[in-house]
């Protein structure tokens, strides 16, 4: 059995890293030239604008980003549909029940009320946290941004009741959500692909693709089982 | 004892200055006292020549001063002038005389000003409410081009200078406009890329136009009516109904204030739970690695 058991495996082909380095890339540019006018009032607000080019340069670089982003979450809807037609494709990112006992068996682990970590799959629901988090933000901050980078042109779709409030929620929409964003991947994507002593400096798969079959065993021993457990055991 | 020392000095220079006065009345003539004195009657002798009135001498705008020690030096106020400090003394109380002559040479920006809701409750209903030319201006010794970023007029400077009084709640209940007018600008998309210097933001002056201005109420204004969407189209082309409803500098409407407050719960609620998780996971590693040797990954 042992001798079928590679050193290493694929979780993330060539696209999908492209699509991450956009994807952060992006991400990094927007929230650093979008924090500038959200917080305008603060102190090191016009200096920090004035680093990225002053207010006009800053605003380009924000749309600019910002479809770009949008794109490369399009683009990705594709992947998905192209990879699901080849018949490459397994719903292991979708929440299911088993994630909600997961998070349960993880915070007593934590707790040390159990002895081993959760029978985690392939993502477990940390990472799915993670990769749904995007969507959330695709559709709340990338929505709002469309209409607040095109407001002449949106404001034919609004219904005539809306316009006492649409504004003032699409504003804060994608400001508040942007901040939730920025806290979320600062903190909990930070942590978990760049503090974490086992990974520091950075994971390296954001690069390679690449986990260490260990590594698999070890954090995803329900996808380890799945591809070269003993089938015969269960 | 300041005010004895200044006031012998100027006695002083009176005795010295004042068989000469019929003829002195130039600039350095009165800064000769006025740049040492205190108070308000003290003028800063640089600031004042790097000021666009600079090259000025000091009795083309004081054409009526008062006192024995000014004898001789005043000029003559025509009737237009007079008539006019006249009626805006309640609002102009140093030196009335002098703030009329701005309309000396600022003739067209006078009229304009006089037919507006600012000039029409100073002149004509002689309040204390509303600006006469220094209100806004500043000083008109140091006076700077509109340019420049001393202006108190100045494109990202103006807002301040409207806020003075656009921001008090007195002004707001007894005149009529929004209480939030000034927050609300500034939280604004508008507000605040003009506080980080984007050139093309619009400031107080852009929609609602400075000297000529006139009560949002008032037909004839920009933001009114219809007016309204001509005003945003200068910037937002081809500007709808729809569109121009984004900004009133009224309060949030409820939907919109319930939304951000259930927007601000989900963040905070998200934040708490990945420290929360965050922290516990690095406990757990420290605990494993000291007392759980082997039992983790190696």
């Amino acid at each position: 059995m042992n001798k079928t058991i590679p050193t290493e495996i694929e979780r993330f082909d060539l696209s999908a890293r492209i699509q991450h380095v956009i994807m952060f890339t992006t991400f990094l540019l927007l929230s650093f030239t979008g924090w500038g006018l959200k917080y305008a009032y603060q102190d090191p607000a016009s200096a920090w604008i004035e680093f990225w080019g002053g207010a006009k340069s800053a605003g380009i670089i924000h749309r600019v980003a910002g479809i770009t982003m949008l794109l490369d979450f399009i683009y990705h809807q594709f992947y998905l549909i192209n990879r699901a037609r080849k018949g490459n494709f397994r719903l292991s990112l979708v929440p299911m029940p088993k994630d909600v006992v997961d998070a349960f068996h993880n915070f007593m682990y934590f707790f040390g009320l159990r002895k081993e970590k959760p029978y985690f799959g392939k993502f477990n629901y940390m990472q799915k946290f993670d990769y749904w988090a995007v969507y959330w933000g695709m559709f709340i901050i990338g929505a709002s941004g469309f209409f607040l980078a095109f407001p002449v042109t949106v404001s034919y779709i609004f219904p005539a009741w809306t316009i006492q409030w649409i504004w003032d929620v699409m504003f804060a929409m994608h400001s508040d959500e942007a901040l939730l964003a920025i806290v979320f991947i600062l903190i909990f994507h930070f942590y978990n692909e760049h503090l974490r002593p086992e990974v520091f400096p950075m994971n390296w798969m954001w690069l390679t693709g690449k986990m260490s079959i260990d590594q698999l065993k070890h954090h995803h021993p329900a996808e380890y089982d799945r591809l070269y457990g003993d089938k015969n055991k269960k | 004892m300041r005010n004895w020392l200044n006031a012998s000095v100027l006695l002083l220079f009176t005795a010295v200055l004042a068989p000469a006065a019929g003829a002195a009345t130039d600039a350095a003539t009165c800064l000769g006292c006025h740049g040492s004195m205190e108070g308000s009657v003290n003028v800063n002798q640089e600031k004042y020549s790097k000021s666009v009135h600079g090259s000025f001498d000091c009795v083309m705008c004081h054409l009526s001063l008062k006192g024995d020690q000014h004898q001789g030096m005043s000029g003559k106020a025509d009737a237009a002038t007079q008539q006019l400090a006249a009626s805006i003394s309640a609002k102009s109380k140093i030196d009335p005389v002098a703030q009329a002559a701005c309309a000396q040479c600022h003739e067209d920006l006078y009229k304009a000003y006089k037919a507006s809701v600012h000039g029409q409750n100073v002149i004509a209903k002689k309040s204390s409410d509303g600006p006469v030319c220094t209100s806004c201006h500043g000083s008109p010794h140091y006076i700077q081009p509109k340019t420049s970023k001393d202006s108190a007029v100045n494109h990202f400077n103006v807002v301040q200078s409207c806020g003075k009084c656009h921001e008090e709640k007195i002004m707001s209940e007894k005149y009529g406009f929004s209480e939030k007018v000034m927050e609300r600008y500034k939280e604004s998309f508008h507000g605040r890329k003009l506080k980080v210097g984007h050139p093309g933001a619009p400031s107080c002056v852009s929609c609602h136009s400075s000297h000529n201005v006139v009560s949002a109420k008032n037909a004839a204004s920009p933001v009114a009516g219809e007016n309204k969407k001509k005003t945003c189209a200068q910037c937002h082309e081809g500007a709808t109904d729809k569109f121009v409803a984004a900004i009133t500098h009224k309060p949030m409407h409820p939907i919109a204030h319930f939304t951000e407050l259930a927007l601000i719960v989900l963040t905070m609620s998200v934040f708490l739970f990945i420290c929360v998780h965050v922290l516990l996971d690095i406990f757990a590693d420290i605990r494993d690695r000291l007392f759980r040797k082997g039992g983790n990954h190696e």
